[in-house]
């Protein structure tokens, strides 16, 4: 029986199309001689068979109808421009080669996606088992560190130090003008900044790595004391009653700033450089930075490393997108082309 | 064989302005000719193949729009398109070139008020049998002919329950003859969605005829399916 695009058409359609065609003399001889021997075994079919005969014989048995009007056209209707919708669209022709090139396109994508999908999963699978020895190395690194065992891990611990004066300092920024410290680059406040906050912050430290990443510039240079973000500005003279809390905050600098460079791994300039009262601060910052300018530059290039690269879309993923566009395209373009043809 | 007609055209045949007499010579020509004469430009050889196939033509839209209004409509229209395009015909049947075309406007008005259904079918109301009488053959007597109107009138009735494109391959096959060949060269299908959609035409206006049963004259009547008994 007859299949229409794959689909099971219901039993009395297929009966019809065969006796349809048996009505017009379109069956094959081996076909009639099949259907002519149901026939003559099936009076359903018979009785079927002649009703569509008599259905076909009223509609041709249909009498004319005389027209209302003669149609013949007037010169200025003939004299008309053809209208340009009327012209058959080049595309529509191509329409059996865009259906054919949808469907390889869209296979195609299939195929790459499928691939991707197995590669990635594949490489999941592999990379699963080096993770863990990963972070069991790093575990030792956790650890607050008067030896750090790497410069990045250590900038993030100092980055996390940095954060927890910051808020402190920005309550008491109104105040004390230290006016070449940038805002990125606080003075701890000595009375709020307990020094054993600072190692139990190492241990957020490695949940924000990948934030403190792209700031570790700054925070090297905070880690020197923060004169230099804003060179221009030079450090007033305090006031006598702001000196006294500057002078406790240059008390509690060494504190952070001591705890700063020994994660850094850098050997402690001479406390007394920092911490003697009266040094002005714009001095005491030149110095911490020269002390930690070359793990700042070491941390520089480390950050420089560590910075996060633009994100590089893979081969397959490109090849991916680019057949999905296409596929889709060719399928918006076929099914244009079939409309237009069928005009 | 080529001869000189006179003929008198009246100018309120084309429009419906009062008459003014245009005196027109046409020349009886082969179709070829007419064609050719056609696709020079020459408004009143295809004229000529107008008054030849308008009856055909009009029948067609009739049967497929179902009432006069839409299928007078679809014929001029069907006749000023095929006349700016008659330059694109290279030769075949020039009736399926015709065929197509008002085929082809009648699918896509079809369409079109059934997308945008500004009236109802309903509000065209039954065929007006007075404004569209049915030709008569001369010899029926007159309850032949009532009879003769009724049957049409459920038949036209079931043909108009048919989708679109099935509607159009059963009237181009059963009402105008066409071949198989023809239907799918003026479709633009194929055979075997000819064949497909002849069947299903027919099948389902078999089956509304034996639903509208007892209002076909007796002798039009189907014979109720057997498996029903």
């Amino acid at each position: 029986m007859a299949r229409f695009g794959g689909q099971r058409i219901p039993e009395q359609e297929q009966r019809d199309e065969l006796l349809s065609a048996y009505l017009d003399g379109e069956l094959s001889a081996d076909e009639r001689a099949r259907l002519e021997a149901q026939l003559a075994a099936d009076p359903v079919l018979r009785a079927e068979l002649d009703a569509l005969r008599h259905t076909v014989a009223l509609v041709r048995a249909l009498p004319a109808v005389s027209v209302p009007r003669n149609f013949i056209l007037a010169r200025e209707i003939a004299a008309r421009p053809r209208p340009a919708r009327q012209a058959r669209p080049r595309l529509a022709w191509a329409a059996p080669f865009l259906t054919a090139a949808t469907a390889v396109a869209s296979l195609l994508f299939v195929v790459v996606l499928a691939g991707d999908l197995l590669l990635l999963g594949m490489g999941n699978r592999a990379s699963a088992p080096v993770l863990e020895p990963q972070m069991a190395a790093e575990a030792p690194r956790e650890l607050p560190a008067p030896v750090p065992a790497s410069e990045e891990d250590v900038v993030v611990e100092a980055e996390v130090e940095v954060e927890v004066t910051v808020e402190v300092e920005v309550e008491a920024e109104g105040e004390v003008t230290l006016g070449a410290v940038p805002t990125e680059t606080p003075l701890p406040m000595p009375a709020e900044v307990p020094p054993e906050a600072v190692p139990p912050v190492t241990v957020e430290a490695e949940d924000y790595a990948a934030e403190v990443a792209a700031d570790v510039d700054a925070t090297a240079v905070a880690m020197g004391g923060g004169g230099t973000m804003e060179p221009a500005v030079p450090a007033p003279i305090p006031s006598p009653p702001v000196a006294e809390k500057a002078e406790e905050a240059l008390t509690t600098l060494p504190t952070a700033t001591t705890a700063a460079r020994a994660a850094v791994g850098v050997a402690q300039p001479t406390p007394s450089k920092v911490g003697e009262a009266g040094l002005p601060l714009e001095a005491a910052r030149d110095e911490e930075e020269e002390a930690a300018e070359p793990p700042s530059g070491a941390a520089e290039s480390e950050s420089e490393r560590v910075l996060p690269q633009r994100p590089v879309i893979p081969p397959w993923r490109a090849l991916e997108i680019a057949l999905g566009l296409i596929a889709f395209g060719l399928a918006l373009a076929t099914i244009w082309a079939w409309r237009a043809r069928r005009r | 064989m080529i001869g000189l007609v006179w003929r008198v055209i009246r100018a309120d045949m084309l429009d419906s302005r009062p008459a003014a007499y245009v005196v027109s010579c046409l020349c009886t020509m082969d179709e070829e000719s007419l064609i050719a004469a056609a696709q020079q430009g020459k408004v009143e050889a295809f004229n000529e193949l107008v008054l030849t196939y308008q009856q055909q033509v009009y029948n067609l839209a009739y049967r497929i729009m179902g009432d006069p209004a839409s299928a007078a409509d679809a014929t001029q229209d069907a006749f000023i398109s095929a006349f700016q395009s008659i330059g694109r015909f290279r030769g075949g049947s020039f009736k399926s070139y015709l065929m197509r075309i008002v085929s082809n406007r009648c699918y896509d008005e079809l369409r079109r008020r059934k997308r945008r259904p500004a009236t109802s079918f309903e509000d065209f109301g039954a065929v007006d049998e007075e404004a569209n009488p049915v030709l008569t053959n001369g010899h029926e007597r007159p309850e032949e002919y009532a009879e003769r109107q009724e049957m049409s009138r459920v038949i036209q009735a079931g043909i108009e329950t048919l989708p679109p494109d099935q509607r159009i391959t059963l009237v181009l096959s059963d009402v105008q003859g066409l071949s198989y060949q023809e239907i799918a060269e003026a479709m633009d299908v194929s055979l075997g969605t000819v064949k497909s959609r002849l069947a299903r035409a027919r099948g389902k206006l078999r089956d509304y005829l034996r639903s509208q049963g007892e209002l076909l004259p007796a002798r039009y009547r189907l014979e109720p399916r057997v498996a029903e008994y």
